[in-house]
């Protein structure tokens, strides 16, 4: 569906993206996961043809070439930086994105409709978007890009600035769109969500892609190891288990392999009062490729 | 098409919902017709003076500190006269005017009174320059009673107590008279608002504490085309300031939609550049066209401006919103963020306006002033709006202004375009 060939961009001697290829396949949730300034956005606008690569190439359903209008028909874009008019209603937006994509009618009234429902504005769809919560505008972003039931969907940080709320509707609408077999990508420097949402993430810093893989591949790969924290009700004297520290009745235990751990924990006999799991994450994933937090 | 029309509607509805661009593009340009004399506040160094006499047929204290007072305005210079001498150099054209204070003029200060206490005659090649020397006489007046009033319910005071059947409003028939009265009365509701408002830069001006003065004006000789109010001068130049408020308003919204998203959004539709620029140049023109026929038409049915040619005002109004698409187009370009946009954009705009006879008429400016005043969109709107309002230009003369006109707006449309999409990619 989608295929970056060594993207590569520049701005003013800054590379902002360097070398970066994947393809994504029909119907895949494809993540790109890295901290502000990493270069996402700007791989966004070179795929669908805003930002012009310096080397490299984008295939979109085997076009070279995103500006046609038969593959812009296909892509749905909802910006990090939102993309309506303040002084619109919901409404009015949609039906503005709606006719530029040749909706009219009835047609564009249904679509409008479903639009609004699937983000849960129907009932503000008449006030106006400056007014709105930010969580509120981000999600009539999101409908605005579905306004015409494009097959890939592009979402550059959907849940920037957003309430909780809005947040797990937000989840909620993408997983929806996913069962649908849409085709996503997904920018984001949260790696819950990333994890969450996303079959194939690629990890991205300074421009450069660090890894892609699913997501179990890369916690296994780059994760390290898990830690396993509890007490235990009574414990004979001398009591040692492999690979673990005891304090009076309290153990840390590092393992790459946590559920067999607890397993064998389990089957021990051992009474636990209090057990704490804390695996590999895709933060973990980060800070042992790059030896930063994501969150810097 | 269908897509432009859209493009548009979208932009013309931004316009309509944002009331602090409509105040710059409809009540501001009102303002600037409705008070002329008035908003402009006087003495720039550089004007040349307007070389007057003054007939003083009242002989009082009242008139005599009038007199000073015209004399202290620079845009003046006052020689005292008998009528007769007065009469034959204003009409071999070496005084530009004069001005006659009746008897009983120091009992009213020549302020609301039935019968027009000042008379002005002036040279009908000079015909322009009436409805401005109107407004410096009102100033003067102004100026000696700013002392005595201040407080904003004069204004209120003032507008209710003008006769409207006196000087100024000389030839219009009842009707009209009722409707300006009424419409009178809801700008005075107006400008007490704005005591409460005081709005962006203007607020302090005296522009805001109007004083309408009743002044006849003959001409020494009598000529078809010329002004018959002050009125038939300002609102051309009246419809010219909301064409810059509409330009500077749309420029802004560019560089607006161009820093959001939103131009993002537009351009990954299946919609082209053209469409997109087509689109903009629609919804600027259309705006500039309504604020000008709206402006146009107040004028007519209220302030009794008649249109001599229908036909030749027509194409001026389409010329001069056309010209101003294009400045639109080159304004949005000169800078990035909107606040530059906004402040170097009303810059040039201003600029055009004062050495394009917007302010002051162009009589009143140096000779190096008026050879730059040729390059001023300004000047040539005004002058193709005046053609058809009382110049009454036949299609020979109208060419001219309306092909510098559309040249202009050409020339600043493709500027603009090849600058907006050099910073595209
Ligand atoms: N138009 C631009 N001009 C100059 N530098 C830019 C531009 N767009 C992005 N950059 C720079 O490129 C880098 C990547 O930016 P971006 O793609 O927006 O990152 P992300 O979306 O991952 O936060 C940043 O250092 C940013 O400052
Ligand atoms: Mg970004």
């Amino acid at each position: 569906m989608v295929t970056a060939e060594k993207l590569r961009k520049q701005f003013n001697g800054l590379v902002a993206v360097d070398e970066v290829s994947f393809h994504i396949s029909p119907g895949e949730v494809f993540g790109l996961l890295g901290p502000n300034g990493a270069g996402k956005t700007t791989i966004i606008n070179m795929l669908v043809g805003v930002l012009r690569p310096d080397e490299g190439e984008v295939t979109i359903d085997g076009s070279h070439d995103p500006a046609q209008t038969q593959v812009r028909n296909r892509i749905g874009n909802a910006p990090q930086s939102l993309a309506l008019y303040d002084r619109l209603t919901a409404y009015e937006n949609l039906a503005f994105f709606g006719h530029l994509y040749g909706l009219s009618g009835n047609r564009l009234k249904e679509q409008i409709a479903r639009a609004l429902d699937f983000v849960g504005l129907t009932d503000r769809q008449k006030g106006i978007v400056g007014t709105f919560s930010g969580g509120m505008q981000r999600r009539l972003n999101l409908a605005c890009a579905l306004i015409h039931d494009p097959p890939l969907l592009l979402l550059d940080e959907p849940t920037v600035g957003v309430d909780p709320q809005s947040r797990y509707m937000i989840f909620e609408s993408i997983e929806k769109l996913k069962k649908r077999g849409i085709t996503i990508v997904y920018t984001t420097h949260y790696m819950e969500e990333a994890q969450r949402l996303c079959d194939r993430v690629a990890i991205i810093d300074r421009g450069k892609i660090l890894a892609l893989d699913t997501v179990d591949t890369l916690i296994e790969d780059f994760g390290g190891r898990a830690i396993i924290e509890g007490e235990v009700a009574e414990i004979s004297v001398n009591f040692t288990w492999p690979g673990s520290t005891f304090e009076g009745n309290r153990f840390t235990l590092e393992t790459q392999k946590p559920m067999e751990e607890l397993a064998r924990l389990a089957n021990a006999g051992l009474n636990f009062t209090r057990l704490k799991v804390e695996g590999a994450n895709l933060e973990s994933v980060f800070l042992n490729l790059t030896g930063r937090s994501l969150r810097d | 098409m269908g897509k432009v029309i859209t493009l548009a509607g979208k932009d013309l509805r931004l316009l309509v919902r944002d009331k602090s661009s409509l105040f710059w593009v409809i009540m501001f340009p009102l303002l600037i017709a409705l008070f002329f004399g008035t908003i402009f506040s006087g003495s720039g160094g550089q004007m040349s003076g307007m070389k007057v006499a003054v007939i003083d047929e009242d002989q009082s204290e009242f008139s005599q500190a009038y007199i000073s007072q015209l004399d202290s305005l620079e845009a003046l210079s006052i020689t005292p006269m008998v009528y007769d001498s007065a009469f034959q150099k204003v009409r071999t054209g070496r005084l530009a005017a004069l001005i006659v204070l009746k008897k009983g003029f120091g009992q009213t200060g020549g302020l609301f009174s039935d019968t027009p206490l000042v008379e002005v005659g002036i040279d009908p090649s000079r015909r322009t320059e009436a409805g401005y020397l109107q407004g410096l006489l009102a100033q003067a007046s102004f100026m000696q009673l700013h002392g005595k009033y201040s407080s904003p319910s004069l204004i209120r005071e003032q507008l209710d107590k003008l006769t409207l059947d006196s000087g100024a409003w000389k030839g219009l028939d009842s009707r009209q008279l009722a409707r300006a009265r009424s419409f009178l009365s809801s700008m005075a509701d107006f400008f007490e608002s704005l005591e409460e408002l005081s709005i962006d830069s203007t607020a302090d001006e005296p522009s805001k504490r109007p004083a309408m003065f009743a002044v006849k004006v003959t001409s020494v000789t009598n000529d078809v085309a010329r002004p018959r109010s002050s009125f038939e001068v300002t609102f051309p130049s009246a419809v010219l300031w909301g064409l810059m408020g509409v330009a500077a308003t749309f420029a802004v919204g560019i560089v607006k939609e161009r820093n959001g998203g939103t131009y993002l959004r537009l351009r990954l539709a299946p919609v082209t550049r053209t469409q997109i620029l087509a689109g903009k140049g629609l919804a600027c023109f259309t705006a500039s066209f309504f604020i000008g026929v709206m402006l146009l038409a107040l004028g007519t049915v209220v302030f009794g401006v008649r249109i001599v040619n229908p036909g030749i005002l027509a194409v001026s109004l389409v010329a001069a919103c056309l010209c101003f698409v294009g400045l639109t187009m080159m304004v949005s370009a000169i800078g990035k963020s909107e606040e530059a946009v906004a402040g170097a954009g009303w810059g040039i705009l201003l600029v055009m306006a004062m050495i394009g006879g917007g302010m002051l008429p162009l009589m009143f400016m140096p000779g190096w002033l008026k050879t730059l005043s040729h390059f001023s969109p300004v000047k040539w709107g005004i002058l193709a709006i005046e053609g058809g309002i009382w110049r009454d230009f036949t299609y020979t003369e109208i060419w001219l202004p309306v092909v510098i006109l559309l040249g202009i707006g050409t020339l600043c449309f493709s500027a603009g375009v090849t600058l907006l999409s050099r910073t595209d990619r």
